[in-house]
């Protein structure tokens, strides 16, 4: 009995240093990008803690399979865990019209157009659907796709 | 080539970000499976979004990892506390808590010993004491035994002897 305890506790430790070797990686990343979105150090920090604590062993076994992009997943984890918040920002406040949300100081936004910087911020920081963005900005869903797709070119070839 | 305009159209970027719809996630997770530059064009976004985050990246404060893991530690410490607060319930015979399951481990011993009564011990001496008893007296009577029927022999032939 005394013997599986300790092999759980092994297995523990094991988790936790697999869950310490992922924040080691992607920590910062995440941080910086839940940072953008809720513009807030601390309730940034909060969050990230929250979706490492909620990370399950499963969860990790699944993200860090070979072929699989281990920092796509977990950001894709995190948008999902900020969407209440992001859904819950007024978008037309007071003015009746679309509130922009562009980064600013971002290499990589500084050097879209500011249809593409808006389609790039609108959907990568605030989680908005390409149909939703589409109906907002009054596009076709196709329009937005190729200001995206444009505006990844531009990453690219500057990155 | 089928492949390359569905690369175009821009569904692959909206993929890693995040907002595709359930039925284009569908229908990319087919491409992908069937054709390997649309496999090859997803990597590389994904590689692009890593540069994004990277490019953007915020050094977490020292104390955050310590919040994570603390969380980690009070799940390993939990159940030691569990069971000294489950001793001292049994000492004070209250046994109000007992059948609240979540707090005992259910643990399936797989020992390959059984346990049996100390009186056992003594039995099982007597019973090996007994036994070299037994085991003296039959090597004692065998050699009697072997010995009066060669002194019987000895006073047949005598008997035989004095008869001729």
């Amino acid at each position: 009995m005394k013997q599986q305890l300790t092999s759980a506790e092994a297995s523990l430790q094991t988790r936790t240093q697999t869950k310490q070797d992922l924040f080691n990686r992607f920590g910062g990343m995440l941080l910086g990008y839940i940072s953008e979105v809720v513009k807030n150090n601390q309730v940034a920090e909060q969050y990230l803690v929250d979706v490492f604590n909620q990370l399950q062993f499963s969860d990790i076994q699944d993200i860090t399979k070979p072929g699989i992009n281990t920092f796509v997943y977990l950001q894709a984890i995190v948008r999902k865990k900020l969407a209440v918040f992001t859904s819950s920002i007024d978008g037309y406040a007071n003015t009746g019209k679309p509130k922009t949300f562009i980064i600013k100081g971002n290499k990589f936004v500084d050097l879209m157009n500011p249809d593409q910087q808006q389609v790039f911020c609108e959907i990568y920081y605030h989680g908005k659907t390409v149909t939703n963005l589409a109906a907002e900005l009054n596009k076709t869903e196709a329009a937005i796709r190729e200001l995206l797709r444009e505006a990844f070119i531009l990453i690219r070839s500057n990155r | 080539m089928v492949q390359q305009q569905y690369i175009d159209s821009g569904i692959l970027e909206t993929y890693v970000m995040g907002s595709a719809s359930d039925e284009e996630v569908k229908e990319l997770m087919y491409m992908k499976a069937t054709y390997p530059e649309v496999c090859f064009a997803l990597q590389q976004l994904e590689i692009d979004m890593e540069h994004i985050a990277r490019h953007m990246a915020v050094t977490p404060p020292v104390c955050t990892w310590d919040k994570i893991s603390d969380t980690i530690d009070e799940l390993m410490v939990r159940p030691v506390n569990d069971l000294k607060k489950n001793q001292t319930d049994r000492a004070d015979r209250d046994f109000s808590n007992f059948n609240k399951g979540s707090q005992y481990i259910v643990v399936e011993a797989e020992s390959n010993h059984i346990r049996v009564h100390k009186i056992w011990r003594w039995i099982l001496a007597a019973i090996f004491l007994l036994g070299k008893i037994f085991l003296g007296f039959a090597i004692y009577f065998y050699l009697e035994n072997k010995q009066a029927k060669q002194q019987l022999k000895e006073l047949k032939t005598e008997l035989r002897q004095i008869k001729k």
